[in-house]
């Protein structure tokens, strides 16, 4: 299976720099482990209409050094189990980034993006181009291209897949 | 051009002549460590069997694992969780260490910290092991790979080179420089690298200190942070060593994507202020500031020069009342060795309560605050809810600073009691 292409809205643009995606559903929730409920209580800090807004394929998008902190899984769980298909941003935190990609949860550094978008905007992030397209406005940036690594796990679907996986040739 | 000790290392482990940042490499560990905790170590263990049919571990000696959260256990839950742990050691013949002091301490001291050597674990404070020139990343949770796979897949980091220099002035300490260097270089300044430590400064550094500064290396956005290996470090890692291996060094002229130099000598101690690693400010603006709580420990703090200078502090004073201040040595071995100079006894009569080794206090586990309540803290973090309520506060400090603050009930400048 190939990675797909992500083309969906974007569905929040998170203009904090080092942001703390714990944010998302907030730290008193952060030990919920029943979806709906994570899923209830995602962006009701941000925009209380959220979850009736966003729709199956949309993205996020960050600011630098996303997901800086002390980055737990359920946020990212219920963004998923809302529609979001991935998180395009200025640049990443390690931590933050393995974790998600670990998770079968595309990622993508792109310098600029925050420039690039704005709310609601078509996008599309294209992987082999290497490349994010905003279908709204008619551009484009270069994206940071992904380790060979990463992209097989988010082909696979996430570490566990991965591994069941022949071990590639490097 | 040179190599840095990074490239060196993991060229070694994957079985190449040389490799450069950027070059992807399947790298074999030359020890797999982790703690036992819900959702990661039991977690491996089953997918082991379950997922990929592996009973057991092929060479057990490349596995460690440490008993240190939930110690001791306060359910029958967590006992459950040490009994499978335990089991799992026993079957796969990988040795356990329980009860001995936090894991990435105790790893050094028992001689995992390998000059050389590469090492992975699920938690990034490992890379304190980087103080001996052992190479030593957190990889969360695909440290399943290194359970059911010879190799982990790399891609070999960039390095950022940090010279320290002049020496640190009384009641400034190594975890004031770690916070420093977050805020003139920036929480994002060496994302997916290699935090390199050297300069003429290390000189003025203790062993202890540099451990404090590599295994926070995770908040300036590194991967790992390292130190070529050298006199008292070395020696201390050689005497202790699981096995040999040639230590490596970075070469003069290996390539850095950025090198800073650092003047320490001017430093004042620094608060960090929550909710985020980042928030690193002047101890000066936060003088005075009520505080209920105070925690000396963790894997970054709470070895001998941090049980010392809160001695001092502390030494023929008193907690304020109502002050909870909790001292918990970082290992068994420090316990011991700050019993026998009489830093507990100084620690109980100043009206601290002192616990053995756990990292229980660093996450609320124990200890635990209520909405409203403020902490001095020399544990590893401060986002909220850390030690506690989403309501309750962690000021990051040094150890002297907690010292002081639990002596007033409200943040102190260390340097009066020194």
């Amino acid at each position: 299976m190939a990675l797909r292409n992500l083309r969906g809205r974007v569905a929040f643009v998170f203009t904090e720099v080092d942001f703390d995606v714990d944010q998302i559903v907030g730290v008193k929730n952060i030990k919920i482990t029943d979806i709906e409920e994570l899923a209830a209580a995602a962006m009701r800090a941000y925009d209380p209409d959220f979850r009736a807004s966003v729709r199956p394929g949309d993205i996020l998008v960050g600011a630098g050094n996303f997901g800086y902190g002390h980055p737990h899984y359920p946020p990212m769980r219920a963004m998923r189990h809302l529609g979001i298909a991935g998180v395009v941003a200025e640049s990443f935190s390690p931590g933050y980034w393995r974790g998600e990609i670990s998770m079968g949860f595309p990622q993508a550094s792109c310098p600029g993006i925050l420039g690039l978008v704005e709310r609601w905007d078509e996008i599309e992030v294209d992987w082999d181009a290497a490349e994010v397209r905003n279908l709204t406005r008619g551009r484009s940036l270069p994206f940071e291209p992904l380790a060979l690594a990463d992209r097989e796990m988010l082909d696979a679907g996430g570490l566990l897949p991965y591994l069941k996986r022949p071990v590639a040739g490097h | 051009m040179g190599h840095t000790i990074a490239e060196k290392i993991l060229a070694r482990v994957s079985g190449r002549e040389s490799v450069k940042a950027g070059d992807e490499v399947m790298a074999k560990p030359d020890y797999v460590i982790a703690y036992d905790f819900p959702g990661y170590t039991d977690v491996y263990f089953e997918q082991m069997k379950t997922e990929f049919g592996i009973d057991r571990v092929a060479e057990p000696d490349r596995f460690a694992i440490f008993i240190d959260h939930m110690v001791p256990a306060a359910s029958p839950k967590e006992e459950e969780l040490h009994i499978g742990t335990r089991a799992w050691c026993a079957e796969n013949g990988v040795a356990l260490y329980e009860r001995r002091g936090i894991g990435h301490q105790v790893a050094t001291e028992v001689g995992y910290a390998v000059p050389g050597a590469f090492v992975v674990h699920f938690d990034g404070h490992v890379s304190q092991m980087g103080t001996f020139g052992t190479l030593a990343m957190g990889i969360r949770r695909n440290l399943l790979e290194a359970f059911v796979r010879e190799r982990v897949s790399l891609k070999v980091p960039q390095t950022v080179r940090v010279n320290l220099e002049g020496t640190l002035p009384k009641g400034v300490m190594a975890r004031d420089v770690f916070h420093h260097l977050v805020r003139i270089m920036g929480p994002a300044s060496c994302r997916f690298q290699v935090l390199e430590i050297g300069g003429s400064g290390l000189a003025g550094i203790s062993t202890e200190g540099l451990q404090v500064i590599t295994g926070l290396a995770m908040f300036t956005g590194a991967l790992t942070a390292i130190v070529n290996p050298e006199g008292e470090r070395l020696a201390y890692a050689l005497a202790r060593a699981k096995k040999t291996l040639v230590p490596v060094s970075s070469d003069p002229d290996a390539d850095y994507s950025k090198v800073w130099t650092i003047d320490v000598s001017a430093l004042e101690p620094v608060v960090v202020v929550p909710p985020t690693p980042a928030g690193t400010r002047d101890l000066s603006e936060f003088v005075g500031l009520e505080v209920q709580a105070g925690y000396l420990g963790s894997c970054a703090s709470g070895r001998l020069e941090d049980l010392r200078i809160a001695a001092e502090v502390l030494k023929g004073r008193t907690v304020k009342p109502g002050f909870q201040l909790n001292v918990v040595p970082t290992s068994q071995e420090i316990m011991a060795a700050a019993g026998r100079e009489g830093l507990l006894s100084i620690f109980a009569e100043a009206g601290a309560f002192v616990s053995s080794p756990s990292c229980d206090y660093c996450f609320g586990r124990i200890a635990t605050m209520t909405a409203g309540q403020r902490a001095v803290s020399t544990g590893t973090l401060n986002v909220r809810g850390r030690m506690g309520h989403p309501d309750s506060e962690i000021y990051l400090c040094n150890a002297a600073t907690v010292a002081a603050s639990a002596i007033e009930g409200m943040i102190a400048d260390p340097r009066k009691y020194l």
